[in-house]
């Protein structure tokens, strides 16, 4: 390379790294990691959906602290190698706050990588427990934990008063955890659990398993995964004519079921965060999403748009940008959010979350059951 | 009774997998028995069938056409034909160009093809699970009314049905018409038939085009029975039936179809008396202890080196 052009070249890296650096001081970069592609994308279209209605809103407000929100985005496809690729690609971005993961079994790597890195991820669906177990100081959620939602089910169950339940999980760490509190809820309540079993996600033939679930004679099946498979499981079983009821968690709630599973969705029971969006106090919030053309009502999009309006609110409290201090801003101070008022212990989670049984159509729609 | 009932009902789902991973094992190895190949992308070939024969029902849906034996003949065309076009395209274009060359390149075009289709798939019909509408329902029942019932549903028996005459007339072709006659001598000795005017290029495409077929004959079958499809199902649906393969021989046709049902069957009972979480375990298991005790397969006919 000759000098002059080796002089031209210099000057346009500095260049290009100048205006790198001005420009990152005159915003804060919020990370939105979850599945944009992949068997749940659907989940992350509700995450990506509410994070970046919060961040307009805010920017529209006049930002944070003078200083605007820029969204960085990236897809995890819900696969945890995935998920540690993401992290480390926030953290060469630079990003010091991260909405996200969605899939538990995402978050738990991730969250090692943002914890190390002195990054805050506050996430907005990932309900299992171990996530905040491990006393780390930057790790929070706007969702509450499996052994919250798992009791739910399995009092309703024994509410129910069956004889027999079968427990079915998908092996990944949000299906599994939640299907064992369920168990031992189940069984400490005196019903006896006939079958806990694990199945591969991503498998389409469940031919064998429902001939098991026939055999067992069971009154209910919970099935602990997500709604691809068990959409499945519905459709195959609906088909050996076995009717008895299924229930799940709120992975399993969302209007993709319908689709894979069409008539065989009816009358199934999932357990969900209540519904936000029907809030007398979230109406104008609701009305912005419809007029994007844009549906409030899945189980993350407000959940979403708390975890950014909280890392805001956290800035704000700690009157800094410094990921610890707004950690202890959270931890200290309780917050007014679409989802109610946020409070935190001081593990990360939040002091109190309801879940609601929901019975669910075959259109898509869900009526409360108690 | 019931136990027998239990056990007749695990054979019959066993037999009803076996039989599609069979149809999709024929691909594998009539392309290796031909070319000493494996063909990676024969599982995205079965994929894009399934999305072909779904597209197929849509569409007629939307015209108001719901005569079933129409709907589905249309969809079972579409989806060959498509099928069929892409098994010779990815032939031309993955595996010609490095023919001959070391064995390791055109299986990493092969890989290269198969990430190249399933993303290509992503793209266009989004990554999402797709319903596939249950056209065939209902079916008979064994047992008395209060316990166990084997059930055997309409579904199934089509697809024993149709594997049945899809391996008849591929057995027919191999054994009787002249491309069937030459695909033999080319897998004896491709260089020798080529000296004898076999237009080798031609019986390789030919191959390339009925695996594609009848893994597209698979696709539809099974995007019925299980109820949905994604761009994904290909990869592991192309694991078992290539295990099916090795299993019977790879190379062998009838090896292929033994080692499917064998596979399914095996599947089947593991799930139904061991536990779900251990069928891929056994599917796997039994491809290492074939490879390491009789790697020629069940059928298969020990390689005899060529001087």
């Amino acid at each position: 390379m000759s000098t002059p052009v080796k002089k031209l070249v210099t000057a346009i890296g500095t260049s290009i790294a100048v205006m790198g650096a001005g420009h990152a001081a005159a915003e804060i970069k919020i990370g939105i990691a979850g599945p944009m592609t992949g068997p749940v994308a659907q989940y992350g279209d509700m995450q990506f959906s509410g994070a970046r209605m919060a961040i307009e809103q805010i920017n529209a407000a006049g930002g944070v602290m003078g200083e605007q929100l820029v969204a960085v985005e990236q897809d995890d496809v819900c696969d945890p190698k995935q998920a540690v690729t993401v992290a480390n690609n926030m953290v060469n971005e630079g990003v010091r706050f991260v909405v996200g993961h969605l899939c538990s079994s995402s978050t738990q790597p991730a969250s090692d990588i943002y914890e190390d890195e002195g990054i805050l991820m506050v996430t907005p669906a990932s309900t299992s427990p171990e996530i905040t177990e491990r006393g780390y100081e930057l790790i929070f959620r706007t969702i509450g934990l499996d052994s919250m939602q798992g009791p739910v089910a399995a009092n309703y169950l024994i509410s129910q008063e069956p004889e027999r339940v079968a427990v079915i999980h998908d092996k990944q760490q949000y299906g599994e955890g939640i299907a064992t509190a369920v168990r031992d809820t189940l069984e400490e309540g005196g019903v006896e659990v006939a079958m806990f079993e694990g199945i591969t996600a991503g498998a389409k033939d469940f031919s064998s398993l429902v001939t098991k679930l026939r055999q067992a004679d069971v009154d209910y099946v919970y099935y602990g995964g997500y709604h691809p498979e068990l959409g499945l499981i519905l459709r195959q079983a609906r088909q050996a004519e076995l009717d008895t009821i299924f229930m799940g968690p709120e992975g399993v709630g969302n209007k993709d079921i319908n689709t894979i599973a069409g008539e065989a969705a009816e009358g199934l029971l999932v357990t969900l965060p209540p519904s936000f969006d029907e809030k007398e106090e979230n109406q104008e919030l609701v009305q912005a999403f419809e007029d994007k053309g844009e549906d409030p009502s899945g189980p993350f999009v407000l959940t979403s748009y708390t975890a950014v309006q909280l890392i805001a609110d956290g800035i704000e409290a700690a009157n800094s940008t410094d990921p610890f201090d707004v950690a202890e801003a959270l931890r200290e101070g309780n917050f007014q959010t679409p989802i109610g008022t946020v409070e935190y212990d001081s593990k990360g989670d939040m002091e109190s979350f309801e879940f609601v049984v929901y019975e669910w159509h075959s259109d898509g729609s869900k009526t409360p059951v108690n | 009774m019931q136990d027998l009932l239990y056990f007749i009902q695990q054979l019959i789902n066993g037999l009803t997998i076996g039989s599609t991973y069979a149809l999709i094992a024929i691909g594998y190895t009539m392309v290796y028995g031909i070319i000493g190949m494996i063909n990676f992308a024969h599982g995205e070939i079965y994929m894009i069938g399934a999305y072909t024969a779904l597209i197929a029902i849509t569409g007629l849906a939307a015209l108001g056409i719901a005569w079933l034996p129409l709907v589905l003949i249309v969809a079972l065309i579409c989806a060959m034909i498509v099928s069929s076009s892409m098994g010779w395209a990815v032939e031309r274009v993955a595996y010609r160009p490095v023919r001959g060359k070391h064995r390791l390149i055109p299986l990493i075009s092969a890989i290269g093809m198969s990430i190249f289709l399933q993303n290509y798939v992503h793209l266009a019909q989004g990554s999402r699970n797709i319903g596939f509408p249950a056209l065939i329902e209902g079916g008979f029942r064994f047992g008395a009314e209060d316990s166990f019932q084997t059930s055997i549903t309409y579904m199934q028996i089509t697809i024993f049905a149709t594997t049945l005459v899809c391996m008849t007339i591929l057995s027919l072709f191999i054994s009787r018409s002249r491309i069937g006659r030459a695909c033999r001598a080319v897998s004896q000795d491709l260089g020798m038939a080529n000296l004898l005017g076999i237009d080798t290029n031609r019986i390789i495409s030919a191959t390339f085009v009925i695996g594609a077929a009848l893994a597209a004959v698979a696709g539809l079958l099974l995007g019925m029975y299980y109820g949905s499809i994604d761009p994904l199902f290909g990869f592991i649906a192309g694991l078992k039936a290539f295990t099916a393969a090795v299993l019977g021989g790879i190379g062998s046709i009838p090896g292929a179809m033994l080692g499917g049902l064998i596979l399914g069957v095996a599947e089947s009972m593991t799930s139904g008396y061991l536990s779900g979480e251990y069928k891929d375990v056994v599917s796997f298991g039994l491809l290492i202890l074939i490879l390491l005790f009789k790697p020629t397969g069940l059928l298969g006919k020990p390689e005899v080196e060529k001087i």
